[in-house]
């Protein structure tokens, strides 16, 4: 007995020739887009350009930070999260170059501007383990979210509505975590007590640790160690002539996801342009501004929330150039990005969850993520991915707090068949 | 044999989870194959079903839909399916195919 024909493969005959015009199409309004912001604002294109790329890095990747750290819960597999945590390293030095530009003398006491690095008060872990547990709930964490809307999944709207919501009720209670715990926290900066060369070197000493640690925790398993994924990057006979190779390349980019490191890397790169013009990647801050301004048209809107100016990273702080920032430019490039990924990729698709508590399930992970990320001053991307190369301790214990959460959020899916 | 399962609009860890609890229910010397349009999908469920014994074949068979089948394999050591699964990769998402 096979799968009726109607389910499968219908589609073939007509799918190739017309992915082509529909890419070209996405590729052309993203241009449109380009140039009316360039005349607008040069730095609206900067991050819609961005945007757009890492969009693409994270669809053509599968790069989920949600799946890293639950992996390592779910299926004993921590080879996302090695990926993730060699990225890091790679980071740390060139961040702290660019903050060493920015403020020679550390030990001063002064923050180099931009970098994500926020108090270390208790809403770090709490925010943290907030947000992992919900990640893994809703099956991506904001970034995730984010490029699954542009991949087609119906359920990840229901994620955005979720963190926006989560988003609001924190800065609801920002003023009350702000006065408790983070207006008297240490910064923690560390190169501040023994200088860039020591921070890099104590970041490296604790991704090491961390890298070995998955191992450690892998070997632990049934399976043993070593039982991972191998590359899919060996190629099925030698390529000849030019067309085979460009071929090749074209199945590497377009066709295979990119290996966990090309695309980690990628975005590394990414990351490092964002903090050259301003500051490191984050997605979160954006999206509880149009959070407060939603919550404002029902008459929710938070007002004050104290202090957010101090703060770096991905703060609630409501831009105040209007409703058009550059981090608009950059979520929106991010679904944008993606979209035209999975377009040209052939794997963009309505998706529609047959269950109808997946879309609860996308709602409450997205609401215990926009919560944690309100309190928490970011997300995976701006608290973690972009705050332990700031050379914060900051990133670390949100990080910690990321991996307690995913693993009380693999007992809970376990839970929801 | 072969029994089938569709995870259509799952996505990860679910379409692995289904495949690998539906793998279980599975008299002996009968195979699985699994539908699904998610494709980080393609490289969780061959390894979760090498740890149980099983070879995967994998085609694609949609925009973006793929077709994965799923067959004991005995008297392969574990080690040896999971170096099957990089040539099994290898084919997935061609774009001429």
């Amino acid at each position: 007995m096979a799968f009726p024909a109607s389910a499968v493969g219908a589609r073939r005959a007509a799918s190739f020739p017309s992915h082509i015009v529909v890419t070209a199409a996405a590729v052309a309004i993203a241009l449109v887009i380009l140039v009316a912001a360039q005349q607008s604002q040069p730095r609206l294109a900067l991050y819609w350009v961005l945007g757009l790329g890492v969009g693409l890095v994270l669809q053509r990747g599968r790069l989920c930070f949600a799946g890293a750290f639950r992996d390592l819960f779910l299926m004993r597999n921590g080879g996302m999260l090695r990926a993730i945590l060699v990225g890091l390293a790679m980071a740390a030095p060139v961040f702290a170059l660019i903050e060493a530009r920015a403020v020679p003398e550390p030990g001063f006491g002064a923050l180099a501007s931009g970098a994500h690095v926020v108090p270390l008060g208790l809403n770090l872990p709490v925010g943290g383990v907030l947000f992992g547990i919900g990640m893994v709930v809703a099956g991506g964490c904001v970034s995730g979210t984010l490029y699954r809307i542009g991949e087609g999944y119906l359920a990840s709207w229901a994620s955005l509505f979720g963190i926006l919501v989560g988003l609001s009720a924190a800065a609801h209670t920002w003023n009350a975590w702000y006065t408790f715990t983070i207006q008297s926290a240490p910064l923690g900066w560390l190169p501040t007590s023994v200088g860039y060369g020591g921070a890099v070197v104590l970041t490296w000493l604790a991704l090491a640790a961390a890298y070995v640690g998955t191992f450690w925790w892998e070997s632990r398993g049934a399976s043993g160690p070593g039982f991972t994924v191998p590359s899919n990057r060996k190629t099925v006979g030698d390529p000849v002539t030019l067309g085979d190779h460009l071929r090749a390349v074209y199945r590497n980019v377009l066709g295979k996801g990119w290996p966990p490191l090309a695309a980690v890397t990628a975005l590394v790169l990414l990351n490092i342009a964002a903090f050259l013009v301003d500051t490191p990647l984050g997605v979160t801050g954006e999206l509880a501004a149009w959070a407060d301004r939603a919550a404002g048209l029902v008459g929710l809107a938070a007002g004050p929330l104290l202090g957010v100016d101090t703060l770096a990273g991905c703060s609630l702080a409501v831009g105040a150039n209007g409703v058009i920032n550059p981090t608009t430019l950059l979520d929106a490039g991010l679904v944008f990005g993606a979209l035209i990924a999975a377009l040209a990729a052939r794997e963009f698709k309505v998706r529609v969850a047959r269950q109808r508590r997946r879309y609860v399930q996308s709602f409450a992970g997205g609401a215990l993520m926009g919560y944690g990320a309100g309190i928490g001053i970011g997300c995976t991307i701006g608290a973690f991915f972009s705050a332990i190369p700031s050379l914060g301790l900051s990133g670390w214990i949100f990080g910690l707090a990321l991996l307690l959460g995913a693993a009380v959020g693999t007992q809970v899916i376990r839970r929801i068949a | 044999m072969s029994k089938q399962l569709d995870v259509r609009g799952e996505i990860c860890p679910y379409p692995m989870m289904k495949a690998s609890e539906a793998l279980k229910n599975l008299s002996s010397g009968e195979s699985l194959q699994v539908l699904t349009d998610h494709a980080p999908a393609l490289s969780t469920i061959p390894w979760e079903a090498a740890k149980q014994g099983y070879r995967a074949s994998i085609e694609r068979v949609g925009s973006p839909e793929w077709l994965i089948t799923l067959e004991p394999a005995e008297g392969r050591s574990q080690a040896e399916l999971v170096a099957d699964l990089g040539q099994q990769l290898e084919a997935v998402g061609a774009l001429d195919d």
